[in-house]
């Protein structure tokens, strides 16, 4: 029992990954039944279907086998595909995920039943109906359609598919190297017809003759044969096919016979997984065929196995070989990885944070000691230094995931809610392969998915509008990843009608946010948007427009120690662009002393640090104490006030003001002391200890004591700025 | 448990089948103690930081090998007079609901097995502290020890907190 329970957890994991990438290729099977996808589905079917039935999900197995022989039918084009099958297809996709992530509390519900009922009546309809016509006379003339339009029997031996590996061309390597006597002509035979006999059982990969026994020419006897060949031959033929042409020969010739399929297989073959590197190393093509080709493909762009299959340099067979091969290789790359639980990660997370935090008590102490002795120690740590800030850099890295997979589910999301608004829009993806640390991907989602929705429901105008505003009837949502000086980028845009200013203005001034006499500039004034019950539109839309979610968004985005900005054009089209931090368990920090208090304020949020002059710190009414600097009144934030301990300083002009800034607002810290800057390993506290949003984490200091973390933004939130 | 590895657990004479381990302390001269198995590890005393805006008794927080771990302080949370820490201060690090807590006691006596047959519960027992953070009474060498309802003490010491901070919040946001 608890071996399948076991299995049935691996299963989840394993189905959860697999659907993840089924539903995009769905979507992308509307687009077009490119061979290649189609395959990916059919694979990814069948391999639910097998796992499934291991983990006793047996209705699933069951289901999947019927999906399975769709896509069978699709991929031999039996089938053609419409906007009917992807719709069947997803469905069956929530039909899945219910009956594996469902709760056990609506397991038994009669819901699920009736959906997988009403599917398998979809799927059976589906098959009938949709044969492409040509394949349908055919059938009308001679052959017996083998599928009757039978009423769904539950199958019980979801293993007899009609999927069969056999039938995917297996070809065999031998190597054949020939001992033929010297004296072999006198016997009546002709080695050079059984060379022939060999080639006609498949194609010659390599030949190689043997010359050795080749004598001087005053030695030559035309009477005897001297040559001999190494010949390695593709074949499906058996070796014992093999064996049956030298049978004449075998006895008194040395024949030897070799099996190298599997060196031909072998995971050295890693590397080529260009599929002309393939046909190359399988010697389908020649490597003449294959720069031509390459020099093709440049010119015209069209897919390597295309351009072969135009050139007749192999047959549509081979390509497929080939293609299947690459897949093979494919695999044996991905199954290269190892799948590790995130908690692991996190643990050599802390372990490494632990190292950090020693190693900078070594060097403390290493200052401490002088002469000698002391450089030399200090001259150990800055060598470790170097190793341990690699090692951080490789483990963060293990924690970097590209964002694709995250993207490419916002298809399907995309082309349902697209259906319900009766809009047409297509999802344009730039920068899947950027990488964001796992915990940013695993949190983005959500806020994502709400301004896609935004997109759809305020941006992207019907088809008809679109028609009269001169655009194409198919609008376009983007999103794009990209790397930039230390932080990692997420936009979101679409060519929509964008946000109207003016409205966010009148709306601005009629919750009272904004006098009609007030300057603003756009960045603020579309700021507005991501205040709570902050909405322009007037009609309440099922999704969005009920003033509830951009606010959520910022707010997620700020967990993650991001930004969010908006920018927009009328007519245009809208653009939001997400910043965030390339990792959150590290920051660059500045150690600043409030009376025996130590406090790490991220680098990132410091403009500078002054002692104010006595006569620049004023109190100004409804904003308290400020100080004048170049220009402008910074209000003054008193740390040990805030915090409730004892400073050294009570005046800023005795201690220091660190001059801090988040989203446009200034404040200035009073401080007894800068310490210096660290990287500060951050380490999550409490969630119930404080809620003072001022504190945002702890990190543990060189000489072992904890030091809190202040987060700027919230700071700047909890005093009401 | 390997904390206590060089402790003698139990009296050898005391050969009675249902008993419970149990770690008992001082907190002003009387002895509490706490299921062993609750226990994580006992430590001196360490530095601690000043958490704002918490607890009265949340002490703070203290760096327990890499884990920042908030501790509470015992005579405050059971509205006792305090004193100074001195070397008998200890913190003992136990687990709720799998998060960890340190709390700071007088000082730590040992690890004892009480028959459970022993144990009372004494509604109407007059203790120094809150009834309802007893879980009952035992007794070892005619020595009375309070056994603390942990469980209850740590998380109504969080909702407390918590409340206290929203309440301060509130405040907060009227200003705005």
């Amino acid at each position: 029992m608890e071996a399948i329970e076991g299995l049935k957890d691996i299963f989840t994991g394993e189905a959860e990954e697999i659907l993840q990438n089924l539903e995009p290729d769905i979507v992308r099977l509307e687009e077009g039944s490119e061979p290649e996808v189609v395959n990916r589905i059919f694979r990814s079917i069948h391999t639910l279907k097998g796992s499934s039935g291991m983990a006793g999900f047996n209705d699933i197995s069951q289901f999947t086998h019927k999906l399975e022989n769709l896509i069978d039918k699709v991929r031999s084009g039996d089938l053609k595909v419409d906007g009917g099958l992807i719709d069947i297809l997803l469905n069956s996709m929530d039909w899945i995920k219910m009956i594996i992530f469902g709760s056990d509390a609506d397991a038994g519900g009669d819901k699920k039943n009736k959906l997988k009922e009403q599917l398998l009546g979809q799927i059976e309809e589906y098959r009938h109906n949709n044969v492409p016509e040509k394949l349908k006379i055919e059938s009308a003339v001679g052959k017996e359609i083998t599928d009757k339009p039978v009423a769904y029997k539950s199958d019980t031996d979801p293993g007899l598919s009609s999927y069969n590996e056999e039938e995917k061309p297996g070809y065999k390597f031998f190597r054949v190297r020939t001992g033929f006597k010297e004296s072999i002509f006198k016997n009546g035979i002709d080695p050079l017809i059984i060379m022939e006999d060999l080639a006609s059982l498949g194609r010659i990969s390599t030949r190689k003759v043997d010359r050795t026994r080749l004598p001087d020419m005053k030695k030559f006897d035309p009477e005897n044969c001297y040559l001999n060949w190494d010949i390695t031959i593709r074949t499906k033929h058996t070796r014992e096919e093999i064996e049956d042409i030298f049978q004449f020969v075998n006895d008194d010739n040395q024949i030897a016979i070799e099996d190298l399929t599997t060196n031909y297989n072998m995971p050295d073959k890693l590397s080529p997984h260009k599929i002309g590197e393939i046909m190359l190393s399988e010697n389908i093509i020649t490597e003449n065929e294959l720069s031509n080709v390459l020099d093709a493909q440049k010119t015209d762009g069209k897919k390597i196995a295309e351009i072969i299959l135009e050139k007749g340099y192999a047959s549509r067979e081979d390509v497929n070989y080939a293609l299947s091969e690459q897949d093979k290789i494919r695999k044996k790359i991905e199954s290269s990885t190892v799948r590790v639980a995130t908690g692991k990660l996190d643990t050599l997370l802390n372990l490494l944070g632990e190292m950090i935090i020693g190693q900078s008590a070594i060097s403390k102490a290493a200052e401490l000691i002088g002469g000698e002795e002391g450089e030399r120690l200090k001259n150990a740590v800055y060598g470790m230094d170097r190793t341990t800030r690699e090692f951080q850099e490789q483990i963060m890295a293990i924690r970097m995931i590209p964002i694709g997979s995250t993207f490419e589910q916002f298809k399907r999301f995309i082309r349902d809610t697209a259906k319900d608004y009766g809009k047409e829009i297509k999802l344009e993806l730039e920068g899947i392969e950027t990488e964001f640390d796992k915990t940013v991907i695993e949190k983005i989602n959500d806020p994502l998915k709400h301004m896609i929705r935004n997109s759809i429901d305020h941006g992207i105008e019907t088809p008809d509008e679109r028609i009269k505003a001169e655009k194409p009837a198919m609008g376009v949502i983007s999103l794009k990843a990209y790397h930039q000086e230390g932080n990692v980028y997420i936009e979101i845009s679409d060519d929509g009608r964008g946000v109207d200013k003016e409205k966010v203005r009148r709306k601005a001034e009629k919750i009272g946010l904004l006098k009609p006499s007030d300057e603003i500039s756009d960045e603020k004034l579309l700021n507005f948007l991501f205040l709570p019950g902050f909405s322009t539109t007037e009609k309440v839309g099922d999704l969005s427009g009920r003033g509830v979610g951009m606010d959520v968004v910022k707010t997620n985005i700020e967990q993650l120690r991001g930004t969010i900005k908006i920018d927009t054009e009328l007519g245009r089209g809208t653009r939001v662009i997400i910043k965030l931090p390339l990792t959150l368990a590290i920051i660059d920090g500045m150690l600043v002393r409030v009376g025996k208090w130590i406090y790490i304020i991220p680098l990132l949020s410091i403009i500078e640090s002054i002692q104010p002059d006595k006569n620049d710190v004023k109190t100004v009414e409804g904003r308290g104490e400020v100080i004048y600097i170049r220009d402008r009144y910074v209000t003054l934030l008193r740390i040990y006030e805030l915090f409730g301990i004892a400073p050294e300083h009570k005046n800023p002009w005795e201690g220091l003001v660190v001059i801090v800034e988040s989203n446009g607002v200034y404040l200035g810290l009073l401080v007894d002391e800068l310490i210096g800057e660290q990287q500060i390993v951050i380490k999550s506290i409490d969630s119930t200890l404080t809620k003072s949003r001022a504190i945002s984490g702890a990190s543990i200091l060189g000489d072992g004591t904890v030091s809190l973390i202040m987060d700027i933004h919230g700071l700047i939130g909890e005093i009401g700025h | 448990m390997k904390n206590f590895g060089n402790r003698t657990p139990a009296k050898e004479d005391e050969i009675i089948k249902e008993e419970h381990q149990h770690v008992t302390f001082l907190i002003a001269d009387e002895s509490y103690s706490i299921g062993v198995e609750k226990v994580r590890e006992i430590i001196g005393m360490t530095d601690i930081t000043h958490v704002p805006n918490t607890a009265y008794f949340m002490e703070g927080v203290i760096n327990l090998r890499g884990t920042v771990v908030p501790v509470i302080d015992m005579r405050k949370r059971f509205k006792m007079e305090t004193r100074e820490y001195d070397a008998y201060t200890v913190i003992i690090i136990v687990e709720v609901k799998e998060r960890l807590i340190g709390m700071i006691v007088d000082s730590v006596s040992d690890v004892v097995n009480i028959p459970i047959s022993t144990i009372q519960s004494t509604p109407n027992f007059t203790a120094k502290i809150q009834t309802d953070f007893i879980e009952g009474i035992g007794q070892i060498d005619n020595t009375l020890i309070i056994i603390l309802n942990v469980e209850l003490i740590l998380t109504e010491a969080e909702i407390e907190s918590l409340n206290l901070i929203d309440a301060d919040k509130s405040t907060m946001n009227n200003q705005e």
